[in-house]
């Protein structure tokens, strides 16, 4: 089975509830109950429906939207998209980031190794409860003295107290969580965009604020646990990506 | 008190308390404790978030009249008792009220490290809890980190912990 279908949203799961409510919803569409073009129920609905606050609707509405299961028409309400999952064609993707100029070395600057709370948009990207604690870390790779990507990490705390006095800029953080913290990954979700640089983001890039970088949203997954959260934003002209698909069995 | 407990006795995890880097927002630190504090099943208090550094060393608490010092607008805090009579200090706030949507809301973006108190005074694990007692009153502190060798953060103490030890050893004798 390709994903999990929940008809109810269990209270006692340490999963939060917009999340279960968007495997929910993610169901119905997978699943074809929702055909594509349909209006969904209103917010309302899905309120009593599913006994849950507003909040917590929109947050999973929010979430499918930008994941592009849905999309709001204003005035008119919210429709389920087309497919966005390719079916009957399973495949193992190899994904690669390649800097350019191959070969090129990078040193790594640690800006920060701190511990933090989740804030602001990181409640919806990190699936933990809200007062729980996480290790935040801020780092800059340069090439040839000039940086390239800026990187924030969060990482829930309890799973690694001690990553907080590893040497990061020696150090490769994912081999430190599979061996040292034996946290094996088993999944990553990779979201990339194009965004407009905060004034900070361009300071740091040595880049004009507001001008384009590549933005990409990681989500790292060990079994069904997500154990880190990593943003990059990389300067434009330094990175390209490559997709591998290759066919199963 | 020859037999005085040790703060280490009485400390509490540090991790009871919503950690916040200082250059993150006022407001970032208004929607930790909102919540982290008021709306989860625990509930310690002082309701105080701990501020660090980019290397994790304490650098400071944030209360909640912390946070509202810092939303202040500033006309309001440079007025004295020396400028203003008492009776009339009050009559400012509804210049405040008029101003609370633009001025603090604009204020409760920058950032932490402008409004809390700066960590100065720690205790030892082995230090006794009288000597928690007199930097809390002379310093009006609701609050101590414990330093483990003077660089280590281990604990918090709180007043609340030292008063009712303080006060059981004044009710026994």
């Amino acid at each position: 089975m390709l994903y999990r279908m929940k008809a109810v949203i269990d209270r006692d799961s340490h999963q939060k509830l917009y999340l279960q409510l968007y495997e929910i919803l993610k169901g119905k569409m997978e699943s074809g109950e929702w055909t594509v073009d349909s209006q969904i129920p209103t917010e309302e609905d899905l309120c009593k429906t599913y006994e849950v606050s507003k909040a917590t609707v929109r947050l999973a509405i929010s979430e499918l939207v930008r994941n592009g299961y849905l999309r709001r028409q204003q005035g008119k309400g919210t429709f389920v998209c087309k497919r966005v999952i390719p079916e009957g064609l399973s495949m193992f993707t190899s994904f690669k980031e390649l800097m350019l100029d191959a070969g090129v070395v990078f040193t790594t600057k640690v800006l920060a190794q701190t511990v933090t709370m989740p804030t602001d948009e990181l409640t919806l990207k990190l699936d933990i409860p809200d007062d729980r604690h996480l290790i935040y870390i801020k780092r800059i790779r340069i090439v040839d003295n000039e940086p390239v990507l800026l990187q924030e990490i969060y990482i829930p705390h309890h799973l690694c107290p001690s990553l907080l006095e590893e040497d990061l800029e020696k150090d490769s953080l994912l081999e430190l969580l599979e061996k040292k913290y034996d946290i094996k990954i088993t999944k990553v979700q990779d979201y990339i965009e194009i965004e407009s640089l905060t004034s900070e983001e361009g300071r740091s890039l040595g880049l004009p604020g507001g001008s384009c970088a590549l933005l990409m949203e990681q989500s790292f997954y060990s079994g069904e646990n997500q154990i880190m959260y990593m943003r990059s934003v990389k300067h434009p002209e330094r990175f390209r990506f490559f997709i591998e698909l290759e066919r199963k069995g | 008190m020859a037999d005085s407990k040790m703060v280490k006795e009485l400390m509490i995890d540090v991790f009871e308390f919503p950690h916040i880097p200082y250059w993150f927002s006022i407001r970032q630190a208004i929607g930790m404790i909102k919540k982290s504090l008021l709306s989860g099943e625990k509930c310690i208090r002082p309701l105080a978030v701990l501020v660090f550094d980019e290397k994790y060393n304490l650098v400071g608490t944030l209360g909640l009249m912390d946070i509202l010092k810092g939303l202040e607008p500033s006309f309001l805090k440079s007025t004295t008792k020396a400028q203003v009579p008492a009776e009339n200090e009050s009559g400012l706030s509804v210049i405040w009220n008029s101003l609370f949507d633009k001025e603090s809301k604009e204020l409760a973006e920058k950032p932490v490290s402008e409004a809390m108190v700066s960590a100065k005074f720690f205790v030892e694990p082995d230090d006794h809890i009288t000597k928690a007692a007199y930097l809390m009153i002379h310093n009006d502190l609701i609050l101590l980190p414990v330093l483990e060798n003077k660089k280590k953060l281990v604990g918090v103490v709180r007043m609340i912990e030292i008063f009712d030890e303080l006060s059981d050893a004044i009710l026994k004798a």
